[in-house]
């Protein structure tokens, strides 16, 4: 953010690579700059710093219509620290003890948004024939073409496209379909994703059709020219090769119709695609061969050969991996069709006194919902009857059914295993957990990490470049080659036409994000964007907060001292104090003198001291209770108490000191539980070369303690939590990739500014915009697991682009010829097509190995998720 | 004279993929990615 914090306004660009692009950024601007050098392009972190008084939206619009999606970005003098400063949470801080006694930590997420996306309504639209990388171009070009679009992305993997900005949806349907592909607005996601099962049904049922026609043709042909006579034209077969010609381009038509007419509209819009390929490939032998059996005088004897049953078979086999491709494409969707399933059909509400099943859609918030052992909870509420155990491993991949009693909240989805309760409805419809969950999924899947957008700068110059190898390869064969030069030449062209694959480019990053993101969120982390499933896999450090993070977040009192040996008195003054505060440590101190059954005293005039303690009157003294450094700063002496709140430091407790007047009462333990199994799962970090830091409102002695414990390589102490980020920023500055690990809320600047963020324990709560994974399980073994599912998810991806690359380059200059001078082989155009085929089958079915990774933690819950 | 027309025939089909793929200006996917480099 070099640039950014110095100007006012800052747009957020992609696409930029060079200076080129840069001037162009500038030019597009200087109308309403006034001058190019007052806009500064930051290439690397691809960001357009403005001066101010710009129009923002203006200005992304004028970017995008020069090529480069932009969309404007929060001001940089609102950086997420300022959202969040005073929202200090729960540090169990010797130094930070009461932070907020305000009772901020009251807010609900969803108030923190510090990373809204910028740039107005979304309209998803469903598209078809799109088949490769050069179509995702086009689309993605027309979109954005249309006005009020900000950003426009088209998803091959489920075949969506996704406009930002307001532009009227009609005219975005107009926009792609005149660029040659079908589109309709998605207006309800449930009816979309059945129509579009039931159109993939039927598309696969049609190309295997098509694929049976065209095969039986080029197979018929090829035995009949093999077997009664040959592929030559002579005068006595001139008339049946005319007839067979004809019958070939019917066929090609009714089953390749839609590879020619993919074809001719990219065309017409300057575009080139895998239908280009294919139908210049096919025609190409087929027009050939028509001349060869209309006239063949024109041609020499030995080049009268005709290759119809070339054209047939290549449309016959390209159908049949296409068949494939799209069965396969719907095993990788798989996560989101199991998250739909969750979904409960009915409801048995009790209105009026009456117990009545009705339809999941009529529930509405308030209702009172009764589940019996065994069902579903339908939609998402708080229990108000009953108590019961709950499997929620479906939706947070905790494996233990948890515990649930009157005003716990519940979650759709989820399974309700033990007793009968009845619960009221807070959360309906879409705005359940299960949907917020399977909508965030679903846009996961559909976004495009770096990788991929290389992937799409190559396929988009891919398809010309074939075209310009076919003919040159076809004048090579022509001048240098063997008799009969034209034959040798129009198959070398035609092979290297089909051979060709930008759809195993265009595929090899969608698919594997796609099946990545899916696995992923069975382990129980949501990822919000492709880019952090490929950066998750190259983190080398992982800042872990403590509170709520390694530890419970849950603090309890674990030692009191009174230093007149009345400890009663010391909980009831200090219950008194805090039974005005919603701090966790409040919490705490009330819990054990509830526990005890202390009465708490009276005290009045309550005030919290943000960071230092809290503070109240009783008998017209003073009443305070916190940390050292305050007390000593308001004059008194803690010394006789040193040993006892050494003796709580070391067991990773904190010390709050307690005084009424001037003396000196005594010192309260409070500590937070490491979780059982952060210790394993900073281990697992270790085991795959992590360093793992943690960074504590704490004081040196009791992060240590805690540090020591879970095997912490480092930890920062006494650190203010939105001085967390300034941590984050330090280690990135040292080189390292961070991720940082923390709850949504107060983490959220220190979650924004790190490499990847990780929210954690949220439960079901998934409406954290700050962290871009969010961990459903309150276990940091959710760390380990997104990075090992996103390096598997990484490798995948550089193995189908490598084998995209490898086939290419090799196919390309066999079909050619390449081999013929050493060996004398030449390549047949219907192998080629087979091979073609089978690239982008094999890039498919690569990704859909992922669906078989398991993480390398916790073999009991595997065995858990196959019995259910 | 054959020779003569199918490398003129060749080399013309070439230039002319080039032309209407990359730089004719009808916002052609190429075009703008790699006009400016």
């Amino acid at each position: 953010m070099t640039e950014t914090t110095e100007l006012q306004r800052a747009l957020s660009i992609s696409g930029a690579s060079c200076q080129g692009c840069a001037k162009k950024i500038r030019n597009a601007l200087e109308p309403l700059t006034g001058d190019t050098e007052l806009v500064e392009v930051n290439l690397e972190e691809q960001t357009v710093a403005l001066p101010e008084g710009v129009d923002l939206e203006e200005a992304a619009r004028r970017v995008t219509d020069a090529g480069y999606p932009a969309e404007p970005v929060k001001e940089a003098n609102e950086q997420p620290a300022s959202c969040c400063a005073g929202k200090a949470k729960a540090e169990a801080s010797d130094g930070h003890t009461h932070q907020d006694h305000s009772g901020h930590q009251a807010e609900k997420p969803d108030e923190v948004a510090p990373e809204a996306p910028a740039g107005g309504d979304q309209v998803s639209l469903s598209v078809s024939g799109a088949t490769c990388a050069s179509c995702v171009n086009t689309i993605e070009k027309a979109m954005m073409s249309v006005s009020g679009v900000t950003h426009a992305h088209m998803n091959l993997a489920d075949n969506t496209a996704t406009a930002t900005g307001d532009a009227d949806p009609q005219a975005l349907v107009k926009a792609i379909e005149s660029a040659g592909y079908g589109a309709s607005v998605i207006e309800n996601a449930d009816a979309a994703d059945e129509r579009k099962q039931a159109e993939d049904r039927r598309q696969y049922r049609s190309l295997l059709i098509k694929m049976a026609v065209s095969l039986s043709l080029g197979l018929g042909l090829m035995i009949w020219g093999m077997g009664f006579g040959s592929m030559m034209v002579t005068e006595a077969n001139q008339t049946t090769w005319l007839g067979l010609g004809v019958l070939t381009l019917i066929v090609m038509a009714a089953t390749g119709g839609h590879f020619y007419t993919g074809a001719w509209k990219a065309f017409r819009h300057h575009n080139a695609n895998m239908d280009t390929l294919i139908a210049v490939g096919t025609g190409t032998a087929w027009l050939y061969s028509i001349v060869v059996a209309s006239v063949p005088e024109l041609l020499p004897e030995m080049a009268r050969h005709v290759y119809f049953e070339a054209s047939a078979m290549i449309i016959g086999l390209i159908n049949l991996g296409q068949a494939l491709e799209l069965r396969a494409k719907g095993k990788t969707s798989e996560a989101v069709r199991r998250l739909l399933d969750l979904r409960a059909k009915t409801a048995r509400v009790i209105r009026d006194g009456q117990e009545q099943d009705i339809p999941v859609e009529e529930v509405r918030k308030g209702d009172r919902v009764r589940v019996r052992p065994g069902e579903k909870i339908p939609v998402d509420g708080v229990i108000r009857e009953g108590s019961s155990r709950v499997d929620e491993s479906m939706l947070t991949g905790e494996p233990m059914p948890v515990s649930k009693a009157e005003g716990d909240e519940i979650s759709a989805g989820t399974l309700n295993t033990h007793g009968s309760i009845i619960y009221e409805a807070t959360r309906v419809g879409s705005e359940t957990a299960l949907a917020q969950i399977i909508r965030l999924v679903k846009k996961a899947q559909g976004s495009k990490p770096a990788i991929g957008r290389l992937a799409d700068k190559i396929s988009s110059v891919f398809v010309p470049t074939v075209m310009i190898i076919a003919v040159f390869s076809a004048l090579v064969w022509y001048n240098v080659g063997p008799e009969p030069a034209v034959v040798h030449m129009m198959v070398a062209a035609t092979t290297v036409l089909i051979i060709a694959c930008p759809c195993a480019l265009g595929l090899a990053t969608p698919m594997s994000v796609m099946v990545g993101v899916g696995k992923a969120a069975e382990y129980g982390a949501l990822i919000r964007q492709g880019d952090a499933l490929q950066t998750a896999g190259k983190l080398d450090l992982v800042i872990l907060d403590k509170t709520g993070t390694i530890t419970e977040g849950h603090p309890a009192v674990t030692r009191v001292y009174s230093a007149n040996g009345d400890e009663s008195r010391l909980l009831a003054l200090a219950a008194g104090l805090e039974q005005h505060s919603e701090h966790p440590l409040a919490e705490a101190i009330l819990a054990k003198a509830r526990d005890e059954a202390i009465e708490p005293e009276k005290v009045s005039g309550f005030e919290a001291i943000n960071g230092k303690g809290v503070r109240g009157e009783l008998d017209g003294q003073t009443v305070r209770l916190g940390n050292r450094r305050w007390l000593e700063d308001e004059g008194l002496t803690l010394n006789s108490l040193s040993d006892a709140a050494d003796t709580i430091t070391d067991e990773a407790g904190t010390p709050l000191y307690l005084t009424l007047g001037d003396e000196v009462l005594g010192v309260i333990g409070v500590a937070d539980a490491i979780k059982p199994d952060s210790k394993a799962a900073i281990k697992r970090l270790h085991d795959a070369g992590i360093k793992v830091m943690m960074v504590t409102g704490d004081v040196e002695a009791t992060a240590r303690a805690i540090a020591s414990k879970a095997g912490i390589d480092d930890y920062r102490a006494e650190v203010l939590p939105e001085d967390k980020a300034e941590v984050v920023s330090e280690m990135r500055g040292k080189g390292y990739t961070v991720a940082m690990v923390g709850d949504g809320i107060n983490d959220a600047p220190a979650l924004a500014a790190a490499d990847v963020g990780f929210a954690i324990g949220t439960g079901t709560d998934v409406a954290i915009e700050s962290a871009a994974i969010t961990l459903m399980r309150g276990s940091l073994h959710g760390v380990p697991d997104a990075i090992e599912i996103s390096r598997a998810t990484v490798k995948n991806i550089h193995q189908n682009l490598f084998g995209a690359f490898i086939y290419n380059s090799l196919g390309i200059p066999v079909a050619a010829g390449l081999l013929y001078p050493l060996w004398g082989i030449l390549m047949n155009p219907i192998l080629a097509g087979a091979a073609m085929s089978l690239s982008s089958v094999t890039v498919v079915s690569n990704a859909n190995r992922l669906r078989l990774f398991r993480t390398s933690h916790n073999p009991e819950r595997n065995e858990h998720k196959e019995q259910n | 004279m054959d020779t003569f027309l199918v490398n003129a025939g060749g080399i013309v089909l070439m230039a002319a993929i080039v032309w209407w793929f990359w730089l004719s200006d009808s916002g052609s996917t190429a075009s703008d990615e790699h006009q400016h480099h």
